[in-house]
């Protein structure tokens, strides 16, 4: 077969030369943004297509943080509903609302602008991180007794200002870092449930999957990995999925390369923090910076950590009651009689937060 | 500044900031803490009944020493009724276990207790000694392991004990919880984080009632009880054993002391989401899978560290399974090819070893098969079992790479 004459072709289309090397395979930009694809797409394929035109199809939540991962998603998800509208009988399996949170310190403007652009079909909206007050009503009575009596919230100031000060009452690290996820995971969930929609689809690659699993073992929530960092049923109703879970972060990365539109979307990571002392880290961070670099050395152990949580089966018993905060059970799975969460763990025991949302409460010893 | 005082008892001077906690503690009472809550442990889970004879497998190590006293003091205080006993192994380690067992015979005296001894030499005709010299220093800590195993049991019938507690601690269960998140395995996950391993397939029950000491603290209690125990590491063990979870273990006490209970925490209730129908059948396959769990661990200080090139070794086997599911795509059936998502877990079935008897899940148990390489003086064999061991789930593949090996060799 006469062919072109190519240095290092494909090993798929044999048709171009390689410009990427991914899992030991040289291909070219399309073979491998198609690698990257089919994987979501299998993942989406559980939306089956609707028979009729007017049937409704589900509404999908995607939470966008301008990262790589994130951003990844959204241009696969857009490309999966394209060849979907591309077909001889178009209709779509599913319908994406963008949700863009802006943290408190920065906003994404340009990006926000860019993604609408380079990806108008989809439903945008963004809603500052304070807005948790609006979106999870309780959130003002959980955070009075979370906080404890010696925290004074004035509830006269700007819903900003009230969220800062609360952030400000947790000490460690680790458990600021625990507790914006979990505000985050509630604004998310409480925007999808005003928005009607049926899953949250995490933009989480397979390394931030495996440093959240061993980070949430490492705060005393393993129960939660079954919606956590597991494709499954959250607390609240809404299916939790992570599409990008075949994917590594340095993947997505090369992914980012081949896909030029995304270069005016995504915001940069900020930099690694220049802590150097392991103490002043936090355990979700350590963990990160755990599963970047073992993870260059043993990716595919890094891989099975996210693989090994998503074997995980949620307890089947509805009737343990589940934390205000995080919406973990409070106490211990079904079936464990272990006596950690019991006796061991001392102080509070009538609380209505979980062992995990405990442990980074504000007057914590830890 | 001043000096504080106790935490506790509001009187006495501070000496001890609590690892747990970092709660100031006096002297008295932090041995009253420590004790309180393995008396807590140790009533929580039911490990005892009055009248029960009880052997504590003792190493000369600062957490079967303190065992051992523990639970000597807390069977004259709360008077559990237990006629307690020592039962050493003697690995036939000179300069490292002969020193220990010395310890160990000063503690019978100390505790007034029967110390009973059970040597790698006279059970399987080999020392380790005598196995390093003849597979080297890399991977024997496999062989230790695998006959320690089985030498506490027949070291337990020998004495007619139904019982023995060892000297595991937080530190250790919270390794292992880590280590079976890293491999992915899911089984061992189900049930290595359980206080109990007992079975009908061994008349042997064990448990670990240290289970939620923290190292710190068992290192402490022996310090302030001026405790008679041996320090020294094994001398066949200056690889990276289990360095990983290990070291992300230590990093992560530095930056949130709980963590160590935390993660016990979690794995205690992971255990209980693994599938139920995966996670084995009954009870005695169940504890007999935990049983050969513990057997493939080290010894003390090291339990359940395998050999350094695990996580090479499953990188290569994982990149192997990726390089095939890859071609698979290249044959281009891959949107057709969707497979449920169901959660599927390896299924590992309990038999007894043909040659000794021996719960096992292959037809012939590892110490035997470990056995049957050493004297046939074939080290090759070394290589087989340790890979055999570490990957229990190993692709067939791989299985069949060792197959040829060992017909190339016979």
């Amino acid at each position: 077969m006469p062919g072109k004459d190519l240095m290092h072709p494909c090993v798929d289309c044999k048709d171009a030369e390689s410009l990427f090397t991914v899992r030991k395979r040289q291909l070219c930009r399309d073979c491998f943004i198609h690698f990257v694809g089919s994987k979501v797409n299998r993942h989406m394929s559980k939306y089956p297509r609707p028979q009729n035109l007017e049937d409704p199809c589900p509404q999908l939540l995607l939470p966008l943080s301008f990262g790589v991962s994130s951003s990844s998603l959204l241009r696969q998800l857009d490309a999966d509903i394209q060849r979907q509208l591309n077909k001889p009988r178009p209709r779509k399996s599913y319908d994406l609302h963008i949700l863009v949170v802006d943290p408190l310190s920065a906003a994404y403007d340009q990006s926000y602008e860019a993604v609408q652009k380079a990806f108008p079909m989809h439903t945008y909206s963004r809603v500052p991180f304070h807005s948790v007050f609006d979106y999870v009503p309780e959130m003002q009575d959980l955070m009075w007794e979370y906080a404890g009596p010696q925290f004074a919230d004035d509830p006269s100031r700007p819903d900003q200002d009230r969220l800062a000060a609360f952030r400000a009452a947790i000490t460690t690290a680790t458990s600021q870092a625990d507790v914006d996820s979990v505000l985050l995971t509630r604004l998310v969930v409480g925007f999808a449930q005003k928005a009607g929609c049926e899953a949250v689809l995490w933009g989480d690659s397979d390394s931030r999957l495996a440093a959240k699993t061993l980070a949430e073992v490492a705060k005393g929530r393993g129960a939660a990995l079954t919606w956590r960092a597991s494709d499954g049923m959250s607390p609240w109703g809404l299916r939790f999925e992570y599409p990008l879970r075949d994917w590594s972060k340095v993947e997505l990365q090369q992914y980012k390369q081949a896909c030029p539109e995304l270069a005016d979307i995504v915001v940069p990571d900020n930099p690694p923090s220049d802590n150097v002392l392991t103490k002043n880290l936090s355990i979700d961070e350590l963990m990160m910076r755990y599963v970047l670099t073992q993870g260059e050395k043993y990716p595919g152990v890094m891989a099975n950590v996210s693989r090994t949580a998503n074997k995980l089966q949620a307890s089947s018993s509805d009737d343990t009651p589940s934390c205000g905060l995080c919406g973990n059970i409070i106490g211990n799975v079904k079936g464990n009689s272990g006596l950690t969460a019991s006796s061991q763990s001392g102080e509070r025991q009538d609380t209505q937060f979980c062992y995990g949302c405990m442990r980074s409460r504000p007057d914590s010893i830890s | 500044m001043a000096p504080s005082t106790c935490f506790h008892c509001h009187q006495a001077r501070a000496i001890i900031i609590r690892p747990k906690n970092r709660h100031k503690l006096c002297r008295a009472c932090f041995l009253q803490i420590f004790e309180a809550e393995v008396h807590e442990t140790i009533t929580g889970a039911r490990l005892f009944y009055p009248g029960e004879r009880v052997a504590i497998g003792a190493s000369g190590g600062k957490d079967s020493t303190v065992l051992a006293a523990v639970l000597k003091t807390l069977n004259e205080r709360y008077n559990y009724g237990l006629d307690l006993c020592l039962l050493s192994i003697d690995e036939g380690i000179r300069g490292y276990r002969d020193d220990s067992l010395e310890t160990v015979k000063r503690n019978a005296v100390q505790y007034d207790m029967p110390l009973e001894i059970v040597g790698y030499g006279e059970l399987y005709g080999w020392t380790m000694d005598q196995v390093v010299e003849q597979i080297g220093k890399k991977g024997n800590c496999t062989y230790c392991g695998v006959f320690r195993r089985q030498a506490l049991d027949r070291g337990a019938a020998r004495l007619a004990i139904k019982h023995v507690v060892t000297g595991h601690n937080a530190d250790d269960v919270a390794e292992t919880v880590m280590m079976n998140m890293l491999r992915g395995d899911v089984p061992r996950l189900s049930r290595g984080t359980n206080i109990v391993t007992d079975s009908d397939a061994s008349e042997i029950k064990r448990s670990k009632p240290l289970k939620y000491a923290y190292e710190k603290e068992i290192v402490l209690y022996a310090h302030h009880r001026q405790l008679d125990y041996f320090s020294t590491e094994c001398i066949y063990s200056p690889e990276a054993f289990r360095g990983s979870a290990r070291t992300l273990i230590k990093d992560l006490e530095k930056i949130r002391p709980s963590s160590i209970l935390d993660i016990v925490k979690s794995g205690e209730d992971m255990a209980a989401l693994v599938p139920q129908e995966r996670s084995q059948g009954g009870k005695s396959r169940q504890a007999a899978a935990a049983a050969e769990d513990e057997s493939a661990g080290g010894c003390g200080s090291q339990n359940g560290r395998s050999s350094g090139g695990e996580m090479a070794a499953m990188e290569k086997q994982l990149a192997a399974n990726d390089a095939a599911e890859s071609r698979e795509t290249e044959i281009g059936h891959p949107t057709k090819s969707f497979r449920p998502t169901g959660k599927q877990v390896k299924v590992q079935t309990m038999g007894y070893c043909e040659k000794c008897g021996y719960i096992s899940s292959n037809r012939i148990c590892k110490a035997c098969s470990l056995l049957e390489g050493l004297n046939r003086n074939r080290p090759k064999t070394a290589i087989e079992v340790s890979v055999g061991i570490e990957d229990e789930e190993s692709s067939t593949t791989l299985r069949r790479q060792m197959e040829r090996t060992h017909l190339t060799n016979s």
